[in-house]
């Protein structure tokens, strides 16, 4: 995978077929109504029971409607994936303006795969991969590259300015 | 008038005591071996507009205790809060400071 910024966004590029349906259950994973998972993105907040039944009816289903509205987001940028020639490898744009949503449903993401996988704390650790089922470590590898995309807009990876626009890159 | 000063003195009492009756919240974040901690630390400065320094040093303190009280205040404030890194799915939770 590589990575240019261009002035719409990031664009990552030479997307397997693993990483693209990865990408690809992103929304997927935001809209699960597994009960881990919604015990997980939606956690218990308040110790008495009469301040946890208010944040359930205030807060929460708000919190509904956002995550929904950015796998709908997400789902729509995923559909501008773009085919490379002669590789059959995908390339992604995330713009400026959906940024911080792709940060929140990577995040979501990462965290269904966690507790829908059984993973534990040890897991996520290098010593801890070997542990691991074959399942899980797949669930590992696919929190990892999400976290990498994440890393890429957090701004943590050095990504140089490129001068060519999206259609110069993925038509190359 | 004077009936309605009566009135308004009233609930201007009342609010005073219902104010300084009133506990403050705390709003929790927990650590999680998932979330990136850098990612951690943009969602403090976004959220309460805290000082990068300020939010780094809170992100480890969630990391190394395993818990940090992020902000204290009114309970609607701390909600909003809360619900605010629970957009983000920071681990989040409310409590009552104790006297």
């Amino acid at each position: 995978m590589w990575v240019a910024r261009v002035a719409e966004g990031y664009v990552f590029g030479e997307l397997t077929a693993a990483a693209v349906e990865t990408l690809r259950g992103v929304p997927m994973l935001i809209e699960s109504t597994d009960e881990r998972v919604r015990a997980r993105l939606l956690p218990e907040t308040c110790i008495e029971p009469e301040d946890e039944q208010h944040w359930r009816e205030h807060a929460v289903p708000e919190l509904e409607r956002l995550f929904l509205s950015r796998a709908t987001l997400v789902r729509r940028d995923l559909e501008t994936l773009r085919k490379l020639p002669d590789s059959g490898l995908h390339a992604l744009l995330i713009t400026h303006e959906h940024t911080n949503a792709w940060l929140a449903a990577l995040n979501a993401a990462r965290l269904a795969l966690y507790v829908l996988n059984d993973l534990t704390a040890e897991h996520m650790e290098t010593e801890g991969f070997s542990g691991a089922t074959q399942k899980q470590q797949e669930a590992i590898v696919r929190i990892s590259l999400l976290a990498e995309l994440q890393a890429v807009l957090l701004g943590e990876f050095e990504v140089g300015d490129d001068e060519a626009s999206v259609e110069d890159l993925v038509d190359e | 008038m004077r009936a309605h000063a009566a009135t308004q003195e009233q609930t201007e009492t009342d609010t005073r005591a219902k104010t300084s009756l009133a506990k403050p919240w705390n709003v929790i974040v927990h650590d999680d071996p998932v979330t990136l901690m850098g990612y951690v630390t943009k969602v403090f400065v976004r959220v309460f507009g805290y000082a990068e320094s300020k939010a780094h040093k809170l992100m480890m303190e969630v990391h190394k205790k395993g818990r940090s009280i992020v902000w204290t205040g009114a309970r609607e404030q701390a909600e909003m809060y809360a619900q605010k890194l629970q957009s983000h799915h920071l681990l989040t939770s409310l409590e009552k400071v104790e006297d």
